[in-house]
């Protein structure tokens, strides 16, 4: 380990306020004159509202308003969006339903907001909500994506309850080397729908400005850019110089604080309404009904192999549950996400991978940890161990076998595989868990009347939506870059310090040289997520264009000292780099 | 309204609020003393561990008024001055936190767990104890070490 640059023991710059209890999450903000809010959410999956009653609610004791979606859609809040564009097989768009913060005329999941109640005190809030008479009449629903297809139509949209059917690869190749196939791996699986659960509830504060006519939010935000981008061009609360969003500390994210949520844009509209600022604090209950989840695939995959062994093909076939609506991001976790990692880190010639999304009556799913990447690995790991055993194979063997040796290596699913050495990754693992001792450790269980297993898993994992050309060749639209000067404020972290990877990557003088600095906030940038190590695929990119840059600068510029030294016995300028913005 | 009155990090205070007000309410929204936070509503995450007369407490399960003259210690009043804690040290210098959510209840746990048990505190009386306690980031092997490392430097 040395002791500066990669690889250093760094201490986090961030940790003294946390350690003192001085860290500043969005719950600890508290705005002068500020207002309690509470959501009224729906207890059906399915149902449309036929009538809300507010009266008595609104003459409860500290009670500031009791606002409905009716109101929402008069002001002419625009709906939440999902802004990566995904296209059927057939070149049709997929079917985003519309998606008020607020529902109005129907609610389509368990937590579906219906009302908001601002008042002086949360508990006050409450109290009032309970006064809301709303008149349901309840609809079939249906949660189970295998069967969404079949179930009742939850969007007009959206017939057959189907976002887009989306495929990668060419099926033609694959079929022809199933057929030569020695041996078929068939596999169902389901990978399960969970809750983020970050430590910190997500928060929420709208503060509307009457002199300036502008907003800030205050919000649990692991992007706070993209926030003020859909909040203002999409939903259209403001224009994006009217409205300031500032994510403080946050208490983990996982993924579910990225997405732009119901809750931030009601609040920021309240505070106009009101005039006065509005904030909302999930409680833990709450936070499984309005946060985002994760996962939620249905699959039934197959591998071909040769009589060596030799991965020939796979094919899968995926049902992604997206939810009720359409969360942020959610279009391309199934997608760009998903089927371009199925190669994992075997060399797989031929690949071909059918994903249809669907609405069902549960909480809209989105990026969760890894996003998209697990679920490709669960896939492909699952069918070479079970097809080492179907085979009777030394799974470890079967691996090796059809490890990627030769870079780069082009995968038949977009990506390009630079570098890497998985052999020497499963060698090492393979050490230290002792796989050799494992017999020994098997049989001495057996004689405690224990079972002991083994089994392997290799991931491979493309970060930060990079690298551009490969989402581009999808035909993502928007743009992505290889290398950009924009970054966090050097103190902000979302649960992943921010600082550390920087810090660790050190090596400032040449950072220096090179005329390049990480950017603040206030430069205005922008930058789309936080995605900490995935902010590092970026930032190292970064890094490593920067370092060969200031080392150019450095060497010319001693190169040039010693010529003036070599002319007039010393130097002139000594210490003076040049930068170069 | 319910007058409650009690000594927080060595000051005495009074207010008067609602009866149903929480003990974690009274100190986060009267007093403003943010470092100890609510991460769930069901006493399970630890986020909000005081010391109240000494003991760990979570502030979320007690009403404001039972710690009526009570001398309570958050977070912001356990390091001495600009001097850490030796657990706070312990948890900068081990890598025990990442968000820092759930940090100020793992030291106040961490603390009470000293105090408690000792000063030589194997891994798993230190797991055992962090049972009211939820770090959802690290994986809680360093937290561990921090609390071992931490307990030996408060001798």
């Amino acid at each position: 380990m040395s002791a500066s640059g990669i690889g250093a023991k760094v201490r986090r710059k961030e940790d003294h306020r946390f350690l003192t209890g001085k860290g500043q999450y969005t719950d600890d903000i508290s705005r002068p004159g500020e207002t309690r809010a509470y959501f009224l959410r729906s207890p059906h999956a399915h149902a449309r509202i036929k009538k809300i009653d507010v009266k008595t609610a609104e003459r409860m004791p500290g009670v500031v308003a009791v606002l409905t979606g009716e109101q929402l859609a008069g002001d002419k809040i625009g709906h939440l969006i999902c802004g990566w564009m995904i296209h059927s097989k057939d070149g049709s768009p997929m079917k985003m339903a519309p998606h008020p913060a607020i529902a109005a005329g129907k609610v389509c999941y368990v937590g579906d907001p219906v009302a908001l109640i601002v008042a002086e005190t949360l508990a006050q809030a409450k109290d009032a909500a309970e006064k809301v008479a709303i008149d349901y009449e309840t609809l079939p629903a249906i949660a189970d994506p295998a069967k969404a297809k079949a179930g009742p139509q939850i969007h007009e949209i959206a017939p057959k309850n189907t976002i887009y059917e989306w495929h990668l690869g060419d099926p033609q190749n694959v079929a022809a080397a199933f057929a030569a196939a020695k041996h078929v791996t068939k596999i169902d699986i389901v990978n399960n729908r969970l809750v983020p659960n970050a430590m910190e509830p997500r928060v929420a504060i709208g503060e509307y400005d009457t002199g300036n006519d502008s907003f800030t939010l205050w919000n649990t935000s692991q992007n706070p850019h993209v926030a003020r981008l859909v909040i203002s061009a999409f939903v259209g609360m403001a224009p994006e110089h009217k409205l300031r969003v500032i994510a403080p500390d946050v208490g983990g994210g996982f993924g579910s604080k990225i997405f732009i949520y119901p809750e931030e844009v009601a609040c920021l509209w309240a505070s106009k309404r009101t005039g006065r600022p509005v904030k909302w604090t999930s409680d833990r209950s709450e936070a499984f009904l309005a946060d985002a989840h994760g996962r939620d695939h249905v699959t039934h995959a197959e591998m071909a192999f040769g009589a060596d062994g030799k991965i020939l093909a796979l094919r899968a076939k995926t049902i992604a549950n997206l939810g009720a609506y359409m969360s942020t991001f959610s279009s391309s976790v199934p997608t760009y996400l998903y089927a371009t990692l199925l190669s994992g880190q075997y060399a797989i010639p031929h690949i071909y991978c059918e994903v249809d999304a669907v609405y069902t009556n549960t909480v809209p799913v989105d990026a969760y940890r890894g996003a998209g990447r697990p679920e490709a690995t669960f896939v492909v790991e699952r069918l070479v161990e079970i097809g080492a055993r179907e085979m009777a194979m030394d799974p470890a063997e079967l691996r090796r076998r059809n490890f990627v040796r030769t870079f780069p290596h082009q995968t038949p699913v977009i990506m390009n595989y630079d570098t890497g050495d998985y052999n020497a990754s499963l060698k090492k693992a393979m050490e230290i868990a002792d796989v050799k001792g494992f017999g020994k450790r098997k049989r001495d269980a057996a004689r405690d009347g224990k079972l002991r297993g083994i089994g392997y898993s290799t991931y491979i994992e493309a970060c930060g939506i990079a690298p551009s050309q490969a989402v581009g060749s999808l035909g993502a639209g928007v743009g992505l870059w290889e290398f950009r000067r924009s970054a966090r404020q050097p103190d902000w972290q979302c649960g992943g310090a921010h600082r550390l990877p920087r810090a660790r990557a050190g090596a400032r003088d040449d950072l220096r040289a090179s005329g390049l600095r990480p950017a603040r906030h206030s430069d205005r940038e922008y930058l789309d997520r936080a995605w900490r190590h995935r902010q590092g695929a970026v930032r190292h990119g970064h890094l490593r264009f920067a370092l060969r840059r200031g080392r150019h600068f450095r060497d010319r510029e001693s190169a040039r000292q010693d010529r003036d030294q070599g002319k007039e016995g010393r130097s002139a300028h000594a210490g003076s780099l040049r930068t170069r913005h | 309204m319910t007058a409650v009155s009690m000594t927080v990090n060595g000051k005495a205070v009074t207010a008067d609020v609602d009866s149903r007000t929480l003990l974690v309410q009274f100190l986060r929204e009267n007093l403003r003393l943010t470092g100890t936070h609510v991460g769930c509503d069901t006493s399970q995450c630890g986020a909000c561990v005081v010391h109240v007369d000494g003991k760990a407490r979570k502030s979320c399960t007690m009403f404001a008024w039972q710690a009526e003259g009570a001398n309570v210690t958050t977070i912001e009043g356990v390091a001495n001055g600009a001097t850490l804690h030796p657990m706070q040290e312990a948890f900068r210098e081990h890598h025990g936190l990442q968000c820092g959510y759930c940090t100020p209840g793992m030291i106040m746990a961490a603390i009470d767990m000293v105090h408690r048990l000792g000063h030589e505190l194997d891994d798993k009386t230190i797991r055992q104890e962090l049972d009211g306690n939820l770090c959802r980031c690290t994986g809680y092997h360093n937290i561990v070490k921090a609390i071992a490392a931490g307990a030996r430097a408060m001798k």
